[in-house]
């Protein structure tokens, strides 16, 4: 018996657990250190409430997410939207009205959010292809953000910038819009709906 | 189970394969493909409102549309330059130098931002508040001033008529110096062969109407007035693939121009006049000729002052003697000149030379006989002259009051004629005769690049103590300066711009602010207009008006409401306007013999000393031809041969005209044989001639004049004249505060060597003699 036969007598199958416990482990690892060095989190300015707001407005999220006249969407309202309703002084009583009244809207400064949904620049989106021709609403994409009561914590991606709301919460690209907003799914939704998803499409 | 090297080899495996099996490896992968699109300088301009705004851009005539995009959290900013289909000439198009006039304006390193002062003890600029800095100039001036040295400070403009123009001449004669220079152009040339011959100095060429063009030697297609109306008139007569016009180029080298035309007559260097003269003779002895006015011209036939200019063709113009002089065969001369008789709707067309010069008055005068000859004087399709364009004066007249000559020698014996430029005054300051100069006012433009022989003019700004700068850009003229005084582009200012050269219908260009892209930067008449507040006195009373735009509403007064007039930014005259010109000439005729100009001579001289007089101003004719159009070799012939070759500019719309500095996008635009290697200039030359020198494609040679000398690699092109050789424009920035356009090719302007024109005196540096060797 060769030394080498030997050295395979001696070993058990026992061995091959540690090839399992190395796997589990760093597999494991991977899918909790990814998102974790991946991702940090970023405050929002301050709390916002888009369920007051909707009890207050009759027409929905057009009401302050309107499209210009030219039909490009407006995105995020501006402080003069704001004040459309907004006066000089807090409606309410809550200390995040307070700040956005005393800190944006007297001095006129727009409020930095930061985007949940904000696609990269090389991608052309038109919310009125979507939400007016085609008639979605905007919970295909948007999900509840309409009804929520608070901010969810903004997680920024550390290496693009963009919001983890693109690449979807769960770390292994799974489901869709509105867990997940990438090119796939959007190239799914528009096959399925007989749209063309050519790259010139979106990528102008 | 031992812990061996197996058992870890094992782990190991096991622990690379769960990595792997974790969405690590494709989820970076992703995002890395992402984040190369995020690199800092991939403009990625906020989402917002977009708007359009029209202006002119006064570098180019050309009427654009900027859009404008309104970010929630950065503001507005420029996106795009596009151009204005609304507009009457340009009609939507654009050239280079317009699309890429964004770069000029976000070009962070190389605007100037904030006023800055030379810090004697490190040579570096430092940041200073508008208040020092005025407080710091309006304070060396009001020294001189009381010193009595006030004309000892000179300003250098850019454009003379334009508000900037005139609001530095006002400021400057009530201020009390008499040296003020701007750039010359072509259209100083055509007003003056214009004023000696027709009386009417706002001529124009009605190339749209126009179905047979004879270019000679201008840049019709690279650069000539408004090169984007010039090209839509060009596109009219390719319309659908008919060509329903003819283009002639005269011209030494197969230029753009010269390959699009229909037929290329590839002259000698500097004979275009002679042709000229050449086709007038053809079409006398053909008796293809108007008689009515141009045979009834004075000085047409011999008479009481000698000899005619018919005789004179007949006498030295033939087309035997033409074809020796130029190079074009006899029967070329006779083909196109029964040609050009023969369309109803043909113009001959002079202009600007290839590196801006602005042209030759005797050869002006040439064309301009030619075209009187052909009849087309007022007509369609021919020379018309151009409605005043109604602005009114800043205010009552301000004329230097003084008794100190000009430094540039202007309005004197030697220089009757002619339009106040740099190189004559930064020749008679470098002199110091009869003074030096103390301050010098640098206003717009970059006039240490720019200028002919813009050696000279460096030289000149070094030698000045005290230099102050206004302008955007840390140029090479801003950053010789004491003082930079930051002024907008035309994006960010207010302004405006006059007539292209050439250009049939008057035209009217307004440039407001459309964005604060940089907070402290002012209009350049805002500049102007504050120091002369600082100074008081009669300087404030001559220029009233406590902004630019108040000063361009009084302007404009008799066009409408500023305002309006802004957000539109042009007045266009609708239509050429056709019928006789008029002819406010002395004789109250069309003038082969001009009047105006034996006038001048004879008020300089006195009748006996007229033919000294002319002698001074260059004209080397002797009798009434001195004063009549006709052929006189260019200085610069004289000095070539013996080894010399010539050198002449290449026109090119993908490098900069005027003072505008050339962006990264044109210089990226630049093929190998302009610029190889991305910072070597290339030169081209006649295959022939670079074989008699033993040069060989891509060879690096050392061009080298009197004026100066520069580097480039040697192209061999056979649509280069032989003797000849062809240098770019705008190329070879040396402040380095510019990274993408430092040490790209050589200066054409500091090679040129420039010579004061006969009977204009205006400096023309089209062609110059240079030695070539392998460097």
């Amino acid at each position: 018996m060769t030394t080498h036969e030997q050295g395979q007598a001696k070993r058990s199958g026992a061995d091959w657990l540690l090839f399992v416990v190395g796997f589990v482990l760093f597999s494991a690892l991977g899918f909790w250190g990814t998102p974790a060095l991946l991702y940090a989190e970023k405050p929002q300015p301050f709390q916002f409430s888009h369920k007051v707001h909707m009890e207050q407005v009759s027409e929905g999220c057009k009401s302050c997410h309107s499209f210009r006249e030219d039909g490009s969407f407006t995105g995020i309202p501006s402080t003069d939207k704001c004040k459309e309703c907004h006066s000089d002084s807090p409606q309410g009583d809550t200390p995040q009205e307070k700040t956005f009244v005393e800190e944006y809207l007297n001095k006129g400064k727009p409020v930095d959010w930061q985007v949940y949904s904000k696609q990269p620049a090389c991608v052309f989106f038109s919310h009125a292809a979507h939400a007016e021709n085609a008639g979605l609403e905007c919970k295909k994409c948007h999900g509840d953000h309409g009804d929520s009561e608070k901010l969810r914590t903004y997680q920024q991606n550390r290496l693009t910038g963009y919001s983890r709301d693109i690449w979807g919460s769960s770390i292994l690209g799974m489901g869709d819009p509105p867990k997940r907003m990438k090119m796939d799914n959007c190239a799914d939704c528009h096959r399925a709906n007989g749209v063309r998803d050519a790259c010139f499409v979106c990528h102008k | 189970m031992n812990w061996d090297r197996r058992a870890f080899v094992k782990f190991a495996v096991g622990a690379v394969v769960g990595l792997h099996a974790s969405p690590l490896v494709p989820k970076l992968m992703d995002d890395s493909a992402i984040w190369t699109q995020n690199w800092n300088w991939v403009p990625n301009p906020e989402d917002g409102a977009l708007a359009f705004a029209n202006t002119v851009n006064p570098a180019t005539g050309t009427g654009v549309k900027v859009r404008v995009i309104a970010g929630r959290l950065k503001g507005e900013r420029l996106i795009r330059v596009e151009g204005n289909p609304e507009h009457p000439t340009s009609k939507g198009g654009v050239v280079p130098a317009d699309a890429s006039a964004l770069q000029n304006l976000y070009y962070d390193d190389f605007r100037v931002k904030t006023p800055l002062i030379l810090d004697q003890r490190t040579g570096m600029h430092v940041e200073a508040s508008w208040e020092q800095a005025l407080d710091l100039v309006a304070g060396k001036l009001a020294e001189l001033h009381k010193a009595g040295q006030a004309h000892t400070v000179a300003a250098l403009g850019t454009e003379a008529k334009t508000l900037d123009g005139e609001l530095l001449s006002r400021f400057m004669a009530a201020y009390g110096s008499p040296n003020t220079s701007f750039n010359v152009s072509a259209s100083d040339t055509l007003a003056m062969a214009g004023w000696a011959m027709t009386g009417e100095e706002n001529l124009g060429f009605d190339l749209l109407g126009a179905n047979y063009v004879i270019s000679f030697g201008t840049p019709l297609l690279e650069g000539f007035g408004s090169p984007v109306a010039v090209r839509k008139a060009f596109a009219a007569w390719r319309k659908d693939f008919k060509r329903t016009g003819t283009l002639v180029q005269v011209e030494p080298r197969a230029s753009v121009t010269a390959s699009q035309a229909d037929q290329w007559l590839a002259v000698k260097p500097g004979t275009e006049a002679a042709v000229a003269l050449g086709l007038c003779q053809v079409l006398i002895q053909e008796g293809l000729y108007d008689r009515s006015i141009a045979g009834a011209a004075l000085g047409f036939e011999d008479g009481d002052k000698g000899l005619g200019f018919k005789t004179l063709l007949a006498k030295n113009y033939s087309p035997g003697q033409v074809a020796q002089i130029s190079g074009v065969p006899v029967e070329t001369l006779i083909t196109v000149a029964k040609a050009f008789a023969k369309e109803p709707k043909a113009v001959a067309v002079c202009g600007p030379g290839n590196g801006g010069e602005p042209g030759r008055l005797l050869d002006f005068m040439a064309v301009l006989a030619l075209n009187a000859l052909k009849g087309n004087l007022g007509k369609p399709g021919g020379l018309v002259a151009r409605q005043p364009l109604g602005l009114k004066p800043l205010g009552e007249a301000v004329a230097y009051r003084g008794d100190k000559p000009r430094l540039d020698g202007l309005g004197t014996a030697k220089r009757p004629l002619g339009a106040a430029d740099h190189l004559s005054l930064a020749k008679g300051a470098l002199a110091g005769a009869p003074y030096k100069v103390n301050l010098a006012l640098v206003a717009g433009g970059n006039p240490a690049f720019c200028a002919p022989q813009a050696g000279v003019v460096r030289d000149f700004l070094k030698s000045v103590p005290f230099v102050v700068a206004i302008t955007p850009y840390l140029d090479e003229s801003s950053s010789q300066a004491q003082v930079v005084l930051p002024c907008g582009t035309f994006l960010e200012s207010w302004g405006d711009s006059l007539t292209p050269y050439g250009a049939a219908q008057a035209e009217y260009g307004l440039h407001r602010p459309l964005i604060k892209a940089y907070e402290k930067v002012k209009s350049q008449g805002d500049v102007i207009l504050a120091l002369a507040a600082k100074l008081g006195g009669a300087v404030a009373q001559a220029l009233p008006h406590a902004t630019a735009e108040a000063a361009l509403k009084a302007r404009t007064a008799g066009l409408g409401e500023l305002a309006k007039l802004a957000k539109k930014s042009y007045v266009v005259q609708e239509k050429p306007v056709y019928g006789n010109l008029g002819f406010k000439t002395p004789s109250g005729k069309l003038e082969f013999f001009s009047m105006n100009l034996h006038n001048l001579a004879v008020k300089l001289s006195g009748e006996g000393g007229m033919a000294k007089v002319l002698k001074a101003m260059g004209v080397s004719a002797e009798g009434p031809a001195a004063l009549m159009p006709h052929y006189e070799p260019p200085a610069a012939l004289a000095k070539a041969g013996h080894g010399r070759l010539v050198l002449a500019a290449v026109a090119s719309l993908r490098t900069p005209k005027g003072d505008q500095p050339i962006t990264p996008y044109m210089l990226k635009v630049l093929d190998g044989d302009t610029l190889a290697n991305k910072d070597q200039m290339v030169v081209e030359m006649n295959p022939q001639t670079a074989h008699d020198l033993h040069l060989y494609e891509g060879d690096l040679v050392k061009v080298t004049s009197t004026a100066g000398s520069t580097e480039a690699r040697v192209h061999m092109f056979a649509g280069a004249a032989p003797g000849m050789v062809f240098m770019p424009v705008g190329l070879g920035h040396y402040a380095s505060q510019n990274a993408y356009t430092y040490r790209r090719g050589g200066n054409y302007n500091q090679v040129a060597e420039a010579t004061a024109d006969p009977l204009s005196g205006l400096p023309t540096w089209g062609l110059t003699p240079v030695a070539v060797s392998k460097a």
